[in-house]
């Protein structure tokens, strides 16, 4: 598999390499059927997501400019229907994935970051500094996440960026304890104590040696997490804790449950964003499930 | 390596289900309500007590008649305690309460009130011109026990109680609401013990000493307030053994409640959307009410907190100082699309302060005093104040920032929301930020003023002094520290000397003139703009409330009237025949959706049979 030309620079080598790994991922990832599903219905929203301007634009969610009356069923005109507005539903639908897609996205990332900084510093250096970061992590993990996120973006002004934040400071913590575990079993391995005879310092083992190995366990967990993010945006926004000029499904969803659309059986106006959030996190977390068993046959369930 | 596979199978079956929740959360959502066909007979309870449970939205903020301002506290007040006088049900008159005679002095300075010798405090004491006069010296004296309604004594000499009968009320100047006096009158042999009155709630022993057509029996915060009904109330023992009035925080929920019969009744305060009145006038036993409205909707501006001593607080923008800004924001309200797009016919556009139901003291601007919607007029009043748009398209603040307004809004009430969306485009236009800032609980900026606009609303009585007297200087706080019983700071001096003016107005056809120049100051003023007079959309079972009063008689609404005729007069139905209240469309709709979601979780898991066959042994 690895050609060993001596005429080629190391980082040529390693370039090479790369591209190797990439292809036996994919090839890999190409043997799980769930993972290609959840892969295809990603792509098809993030399509949608992009070019939504093109099909729906901003209009959309422009209450002075709705095109219907108020909360009618479907019909030709209005694929699914109608909200409180008057606004047309499948066009908010899709106009919402932006926000939803988008947050869960920042949010996943976020979380991702602070989990792997404190994941790999801790694994790394060990001693007093390890066990207070531990100790936090197991503070924030044995919290319940959404009351925390609910406190959170009690206190802070609404907006996307709050959401953003308030989902990222809550869900890293299990990550922070993979990225650990990783980590501490990546130092002990015999090239990391050659390297450290060599001179390397903490940063240059850190960032050339340790995240290198934790990084297909980061972007399994990105993966999962994001399903995650979606579902706890959506679960802040139905709870009113979202922007409420914003819309996104579990605004819209918020929207519905206040027009009085659930004890109404005004069902179109719960359903489509309801199936929206279950579809994309599923959707997420099949794709999430075969990055990780391909990277990582023998890890176990992360959450 | 089997075990192993054991314990990742589980997770991955729960994380499944956990993915699929959002869906099935919105499915069951709408599966509650038509899947339980059966409306219970929650009615008699087991003892065979008939009780009428009522649904409300709204929370109690004190059960002390003297500090309790909210709908639901004072409408509980009317319940237990008797006033001075109440309201005709039929037309608003004011009749025989506690007193069952009054008679002013020819200066009409001296009002003598004879105080009835058949109404008799639940511990069994007589109710007399003693505690009437009790009351009204503590809230004169005791400026804890004045936070609730203090506006109406504030013009009193003194009270006396010279016989157990009689009741004698001096007067600095004459004062027209002396027939209107909403204040309940409390027994003194109880509340004398009391030592702090801006402290006491009156919520912690029961039964709770009254005199009115139902006893306060027991209370939760935010969850329950119960009441029995008085056997040996003087104009007769209401019909319901019980009434509880149970909080639910979500009025979609009380709707529910409501069609499977556990609740009697859902409060239209706020009122029901178009969408639940729309699918409760359909279905069986249950009866919508949707009665002009007691309250007005409005947006309120922030005229510049400051208290009585002159000093200034919070951080209103100052542009909204300039008549000429606040008469261009709200010439840029569509009052037309509020009534049709957010409350869909269900209120009536707004004019004057004071709602038509009132007609003595209705106003309505004329053609050329009217802020009618005329963004080009707005847009051109802006420009002339100087507030300009720059390159962008958004207009500046005299300090060369764009202009964004903090909008005040109740997170509890969709209307808030749903216009301020609107706002934000209509503003949008004419180069204004609008920033929702949607609260569960808005009284803490709103009594620092830090607030630009905020939606606002009061139930107006059939005397308007009490909502008049929220707009004077002298209900402003007297240091920025303490809560005074001003709505939103407003102060102006015209407008303060006419309601002095009507206040001393015996003749009623002279002071509604009054209190109709007062509202065209106002409406001028722009710091109170009524968008709506929302209806009242109530709705009630038929199956468990035979009969109730409306108020007025002629479409009017059952709760938070003025008296309390509606609950005292509730006639219970004899509970026979329940019947199926299911609505066919909703159950369709849950059996597809659920079809739809166990078909796709089964399609699923074959997948990942198949998928995993090569990890299963």
């Amino acid at each position: 598999m690895t050609t060993t030309d001596p005429a080629l620079s190391p980082r040529a080598l390693a370039r090479q390499r790369r591209r190797a790994s990439v292809a036996r991922f994919w090839r890999q990832y190409r043997a799980e059927r769930a993972g290609l599903y959840g892969l295809t219905v990603l792509a098809l929203c993030a399509l949608l997501a992009l070019f939504a301007p093109l099909f729906v634009g901003s209009d959309v969610s422009s209450v002075t400019g709705a095109p219907g009356r108020p909360m009618t069923s479907p019909s030709a005109e209005f694929p699914l229907g109608t909200d409180q507005f008057g606004r047309d539903l499948l066009g908010l639908v899709v106009w919402g994935s932006r926000v939803s897609l988008l947050v869960g996205l920042l949010a996943a990332v976020l979380s991702v970051a602070i989990g792997t900084l404190i994941g790999v510093t801790a694994g790394h250096f060990k001693g007093w500094y390890a066990t207070v970061m531990m100790r936090i992590t197991d503070w924030f993990l044995v919290m319940p996440t959404l009351v925390l996120a609910i406190a959170l973006a009690t206190v802070m002004s609404r907006s996307l960026t709050t959401t953003v934040v308030a989902i990222g400071v809550t869900t890293w913590p299990t990550t922070a304890r993979l990225v650990r575990a990783q980590t501490l079993a990546v130092e002990t391995r015999p090239y990391i104590e050659r390297a450290k005879a060599l001179g390397g310092g903490h940063w240059h083992i850190m960032s050339r040696h340790v995240l290198p190995n934790v990084m297909p366990l980061v972007l399994a967990q990105t993966t999962l997490i994001i399903s995650t993010a979606i579902l706890a945006e959506a679960t802040l926004a139905f709870l009113g804790l979202g922007d409420p000029t914003i819309v996104s499904w579990g605004g819209l969803l918020q929207d519905a449950r206040e027009a009085g659309a659930v004890s109404a059986g005004d069902w179109w106006y719960l359903v489509p964003p309801g199936v929206a959030i279950a579809v994309v996190a599923l959707a997420f977390t099949l794709c999430g499930r075969a990055v990780e068993s391909v990277l990582n046959p023998r890890l176990g369930v992360s959450r | 390596m089997g075990t192993n596979d054991q314990t990742r199978s589980l997770p991955r079956g729960l994380r499944l289900v956990a993915a699929a929740g959002a869906a099935a959360l919105t499915l069951t959502a709408g599966l509650t309500t038509p899947l339980d066909p059966a409306p219970r007979q929650a009615r008699a309870a087991d003892d065979g007590r008939k009780v009428l449970t009522v649904a409300v939205a709204q929370s109690v903020d004190s059960l002390s008649p003297f500090l309790a301002v909210r709908l639901l506290s004072t409408s509980i007040h009317r319940l237990m305690y008797e006033y001075l006088t109440n309201y005709d049900p039929k037309d608003n008159h004011a009749i025989a309460g506690l007193a069952t005679k009054w008679e002013p002095s020819p200066d009409k300075l001296t009002w003598t009130y004879t105080i009835r010798s058949n109404s008799k405090w639940s511990d069994g004491e007589q109710a007399t011109a003693e505690d009437a006069a009790w009351t009204f010296n503590k809230m004169m004296t005791d400026s804890g026990a004045a936070t609730a309604n203090g506006s109406y004594v504030g013009n009193f000499r003194k009270v006396t109680a010279p016989s157990p009968t009689k009741l004698v009320i001096e007067l600095k100047k004459p004062q027209a609401t002396m027939t209107a006096l909403d204040v309940p009158i409390v027994p003194k042999h109880v509340w004398e013990k009391v030592s702090d009155f801006s402290e006491f709630n009156n919520d912690k022993s029961f039964p709770v000493v009254g005199n009115g057509p139902f006893t306060l029996t027991g209370y939760k915060a935010d969850s329950y307030v119960r009441l029995k009904a008085n056997k040996s109330f003087w104009r007769g023992t209401p019909k319901f053994d019980e009434l509880v009035f149970r909080y639910y925080k979500d009025q979609d929920a009380a709707v529910s409640a409501l069609r499977k019969g556990e609740v009697s009744f859902v409060a239209g305060s706020p009122s029901l959307t178009p969408a639940q009145a729309a699918s409760l006038e359909g279905a069986d036993n249950i009866q919508v009410n949707d009665a002009p409205g007691r309250r007005f909707y409005a947006l309120a501006t922030n005229p510049g907190a400051q208290a009585k001593n002159g000093e200034k607080f919070g951080d209103g923008h100052p542009s909204l100082l300039d008549q000429r800004v606040r008469n261009a924001l709200f010439l840029a309200v569509d009052r037309e699309a509020v009534i049709d797009k957010v409350f869909q016919g269900h209120a009536v556009e707004g004019e004057g302060y004071i709602p038509p139901r009132f007609q003595n003291y209705f106003w309505k601007p004329s053609a050329n005093q009217k802020l009618a919607y005329d963004p080009a007029e707005a847009a051109r009043l802006l420009d002339q104040a100087g507030y300009k748009k720059n390159g962008d398209g958004k207009r500046v603040g005299k300090d060369g920032k764009p202009i964004t307004y903090r909008v005040l809004c109740h997170a509890t009430d969709p209307n808030d929301k749903a216009v301020g969306k609107y706002l934000q485009e209509w503003w949008g236009e004419l180069g204004i930020g609008v920033q929702l800032n949607c609260l569960d609980n808005v009284t803490d900026p709103w009594l620092a003023g830090k607030y630009d606009l905020a939606f606002d609303g009061w139930s107006v009585n059939p005397d308007p002094d009490f909502v008049l007297s929220i707009h004077t200087c002298g209900a402003l706080p007297a240091t920025p520290e303490e809560t005074g019983a001003t709505d939103n700071f407003i102060c102006d001096k015209k407008y303060d000397e006419l309601y002095a003016q009507q206040l001393a107005e015996y003749d009623p056809a002279k002071r509604a003139d009054i209190v109709k120049r007062m509202e065209s100051r106002l409406y001028d003023l722009g710091y109170m703009n009524v968008m709506a007079y929302p209806n009242a959309v109530e709705a009630f079972r038929t199956d468990q409330i035979r009969s109730i009063t409306t108020m007025p008689a002629k479409a009017g609404n059952i709760y938070g009237q003025d008296g309390y005729w509606s609950w005292w007069s509730a006639v219970p139905a004899d509970s026979s025949g329940s019947s199926d209240n299911a609505s066919s469309t909703g159950v369709v709709v849950g059996i597809v959706a659920g079809v739809v979601v166990l078909g796709g979780l089964g399609a699923f898991a074959a997948m990942r049979r198949r998928a995993t066959a090569g990890d299963r042994e």
